[in-house]
């Protein structure tokens, strides 16, 4: 006799009933089979599709929808080879971003706080803050575009969804909606078969996305920090880094992190190109997009008169579900940088810094979205201010991946450095051209 | 987090005459002044970071670049070995015995010759500006962890001593300000010395600055659920140095604490043995659920690595569903006969004292094995030592047991309704197959207060 069956001697009782449980568990055996396979059909579908799908539709939020929309309506395809650009350029980045996260197991914030001085800290964070805080009003912007196709005023709708994304949030039954919204937020999967039912000019696409061309205009400079915004946004690294470290992610698993990273940003971008696609087989040369309608006429192939429905389902969908994870995420950035992010963690509500700052967020991103501008012109505006900013967070990216002392041998080797390094500086040689020629523009000298 | 002022103020004792409280104020006052002085003293290392270093004449030579110390030894403050000062272009270290003395914003020398050879890390010891200031810190105290905004160095005896970590937020503020207002302490938040644990950065160039040592005691006196609490909250390389530097079986009983996607990626990152060694270690339910959570490559590799009885246990449990009596229950269950009596039976359990949060109960057994009874270790405790366990069991009421198949509710309705903490699970012939602690059934019904994450979609 003993506590632990396998110790007990021969032909005592315990022996016995182990001979029970035998005969027990094989009766099991089919059920307990079952199940195991059924879970494991189920992983392997998520394992292959979840990733991308996730990543695409952070990525494709309403901002991201309207700025590719409007791409394909003010330009038809001819910013297509400018995408396959930014594909690269986000390939790039989000494989850096899961480098540091697997080689450090720290967040991105808390390695930036490590690594650079207090102040440099602080410019990192104010970036984040800044395009952060514009991708909620964007979120909020697109939640009023949507219910606007619906028919209800976004001047009822939008202080409604603060408080709802608010107090979901807060009292904490936000990740049973986020599935819903999730749900929702997959109509815009319909864009690539809308791409391809949509009958678009394929030799146009095909020349436009492999033969190198540029616009030397103000409004394709301005749409081109857009699209660069809204595809590698600093939200976008925080996120990726942050994937990696909390699945516990080390250097061992970095080659299927990096797989799974950069298949992710394809597919993303892939996306994103059905997008500009459908919408220039739709509208294309209509000049820039004015209205939430406008877009949702991309999708008229697949769901004919139920186009606008579908646009607004989806852009409901991908709002929400981008409203509540945006702010959480830049307070959660900062509490990190701070060093409170372990306060935050038993007592959410009780954790001043963080609430406050995701409380800020919301307002002023609701606060924004009332205001009399366009809806369009808002979102994209928002994502203009993402791509002034992202190049200062690929700034820091870059810095800590070539540091030898954060990632060792898994540090940028000359090549690589040579790479991103013109990466970052076309990324940054665009918004900087941008700001320089608005500023001109305030003295009337643009 | 409650303010703490720096140094702490004395308490009054709860149980004290009359003239210990006379005693007391005395002290009191004492202590007021020694704090204000204290406060006076202390040196802020963010303001000396930068600061002229001066020869006898009080003419510069350089600029103080970092400040290095011995942490970790047996001192409770670390003493400042000396400084790294920048001249010219060259980085050179000082020995703290050529230091004259150091007030807040600038250091005098004592000698007039400077050794310029560069600084080498010597072991055990840290650059307190590049390796502690702005990283991870575990504070024993109050068990949390931080990260360092400011550190404070005084004058004791004839060295000078880190004596205690700035978190506040004001203080972050300070350091973004201008550099002229830098160097003024703001000790509102200031945690002492004495109660922080802090790591060595692995630095993957600089192998001098991993250090082995043992953790303090502080950091021993931690109960498993505030070990797993702190394990949490720390990044990756913090936490692995403090796994490696705990006893197996207080890791261990840290990791049952855990929640599971947290206890998962800690495992995950640690090296596969290592893992296998403190799962094993683990209660059986706690390490079937943990393995549960992994891949399934993974957890086969894991559990090859087990001992050969270890490793049937856990995969028999892994086999149940995790929502359902079988993936709940502890294997570990003490049994005895009906013959035998309260104090062998007692002495028996005295073996079982490292499975004590498992066995609140022991079950009694038939010839056949089967469950006839189950007796409460209050029983045990309270009835005549000479007893034997069958005049301890209710004939007429047989035990409360359950299927492993029974789902979490109908646990928890039986649970409630016999009112006892725990049950026995048993086969269809009335064989113990485990138990079920009430505990065990809380975990599985409370929805997990997780430590946030960076928020993601579908974590």
């Amino acid at each position: 006799m003993s506590t632990r069956r396998e110790e007990a001697p021969p032909g005592s009782r315990a022996a016995q009933s182990w001979a029970g449980l035998t005969t027990l568990t094989r009766i099991r055996i089919g059920g307990v089979r079952l199940t195991r396979v059924r879970k494991s059909r189920i992983f392997l579908v998520l394992a292959i599709a979840g990733p991308g799908v996730v990543a695409a539709n952070a990525g494709n939020d309403a901002a991201g929808i309207a700025t590719y929309a409007s791409a394909g309506s003010q330009f038809v395809y001819r910013t297509l080879f400018f995408m396959v650009l930014v594909t690269v350029a986000l390939v790039l980045v989000q494989e850096m971003a899961v480098r540091l996260g697997t080689y450090t197991g720290k967040g991105l914030a808390a390695l930036i706080r490590e690594q650079f001085s207090l102040r440099f800290t602080a410019l990192a964070i104010g970036c984040v803050l800044l395009a952060n805080t514009g991708l909620v009003v964007s979120e909020f912007a697109g939640l009023g575009a949507a219910f606007e196709l619906l028919g209800v005023s976004r001047y009822l709708i939008t202080p409604i969804a603060a408080v709802a994304i608010w107090a979901l949030v807060v009292f904490g039954s936000y990740r049973y909606a986020e599935r819903i919204f999730l749900v929702m937020s997959l109509a815009f999967l319909a864009y690539p078969i809308a791409a391809v039912l949509g009958h678009p000019d394929w030799k146009a696409v095909g020349l436009n996305l492999a033969i190198p061309h540029f616009e030397f205009t103000k409004a394709y400079l301005l749409l081109g920090v857009a699209l660069i915004g809204t595809t590698v946004s600093p939200y976008m690294q925080l996120y990726a880094a942050a994937g990696v470290v909390d699945k516990g992610a080390d250097p061992a698993d970095y080659p299927r992190a990096r797989i799974d990273a950069i298949s992710g940003a394809i597919f993303a971008c892939v996306v994103s190109v059905t997008i500009i696609i459908a919408t220039a087989a739709a509208i294309g040369g209509t000049g820039p997009l004015t209205s939430a309608s406008e877009a949702a006429q991309a999708l008229r192939p697949v769901a004919g008169q139920a186009a606008e429905g579908l646009f607004a389902l989806g852009l409901i969908g991908a709002s929400a579900l981008a409203g509540a994870v945006v702010p959480l995420s830049s307070a959660y950035a900062i509490s990190e940088a701070v060093g409170v992010e372990r306060s935050v963690s038993r007592r959410f509500t009780e954790a001043r810094l963080f609430l406050g700052l995701f409380t800020v967020q919301v307002i002023i991103g609701a606060a924004l979205a009332l205001t009399r501008i366009n809806l369009i012109t808002l979102l994209i505006g928002t994502q203009v201010l993402q791509g002034i900013v992202t190049p200062v967070i690929l700034v820091y990216i870059l810095i800590l991946t070539s540091r030898r002392s954060v990632l060792g041998k898994a540090a940028n080797g000359p090549v690589f450095r040579l790479v991103t390094g013109v990466c970052v500086a076309g990324v940054s040689a665009m918004s900087l051209l941008l700001l320089g020629s608005t500023v001109l523009g305030f003295f009337g000298l643009g | 987090m409650p303010d703490r002022r720096f140094p702490p103020h004395p308490r009054p004792t709860t149980n004290g005459d009359h003239a210990a409280t006379s005693r007391f104020l005395s002290g009191y006052t004492q202590r007021l002044t020694t704090s204000r002085q204290v406060r006076q003293g202390i040196i802020s290392l963010v303001g000396l970071d930068g600061c002229p270093v001066l020869n006898q004449s009080g003419e510069e030579v350089g600029r103080l670049v970092d400040v290095v110390a011995r942490v970790g030894g047996t001192d409770d403050y670390p003493a400042v070995t000396g400084i790294v000062v920048r001249v010219g272009r060259r980085r050179a270290f000082l020995d703290a015995s050529a230091i004259d003395h150091a007030d807040r914003r600038s250091v005098t020398l004592r000698t007039a010759r400077l050794d310029l050879r560069e600084f080498h890390r010597r072991p055990g010891e840290v650059l307190l500006a590049k390796d502690i200031l702005d990283h991870q810190l575990v504070d024993t105290d109050q068990v949390q962890v931080i990260r360092a905004a400011d550190l404070y160095l005084a004058q004791v005896g004839d060295q000078v001593r880190l004596v205690g970590v700035d978190v506040s937020l004001q203080t972050l503020l300070r350091r973004l300000g201008p550099k002229r207002y830098r160097w003024h302490p703001t000790p509102d938040r200031v945690i002492d010395w004495a109660a922080i644990e802090s790591f060595g950065e692995d630095s993957p160039e600089d192998p001098a600055a991993v250090k082995l040592r043992t953790p303090s005691s502080a950091l021993r006196r931690l109960r498993p659920a505030e070990l797993a609490d702190v394990l949490e909250g720390l990044g990756r390389p913090g936490r692995k140095e403090l796994l490696a530097s705990l006893d197996h079986d207080l890791a261990a009983d840290a990791l049952e604490e855990m929640e599971p996607d947290e206890l998962t990626a800690l495992l995950r990152e640690v090296e596969p043995a290592q893992a296998a060694d403190l799962i094993a270690r683990m209660e059986p339910d706690e390490a079937a659920e943990a393995l549960r959570e992994m891949p399934a490559d993974e957890q086969t590799q894991l559990l090859a690595r087990m001992p050969q009885a270890t490793q049937r246990e856990l995969a028999r449990l892994l086999g149940y569903p995790a929502d359902e009596a079988g993936g709940v229950m502890t294997t570990v269950i003490a049994c005895a006969s009906p013959e035998e009596t309260v104090e062998e039976v007692r002495k028996r359990l005295v073996k079982l004292a490292k499975h004590q949060t498992e066995i609140d109960s022991v079950a009694v057994l038939d010839s056949e094995g089967r469950v006839i009874g189950d007796v409460s270790a209050f029983d045990l405790l309270v009835n005549k030592a000479g007893r034997p366990l069958a005049d301890l069991i209710d004939p007429d009421n047989p035990p409360v047991t359950l299927q492993p198949d029974a789902d979490l509710d109908a646990i928890a309705t039986t649970m409630v309704e016999s009112r006892r903490s725990s049950l026995l699970v048993v086969d269809e012939d009335g064989k113990p197959l485990g138990r079920i602690l009430s505990d065990d059934i809380l975990d599985a019904l409370v929805p997990g207060h997780g430590r946030l994450h960076f928020p993601r979609l579908l974590q």
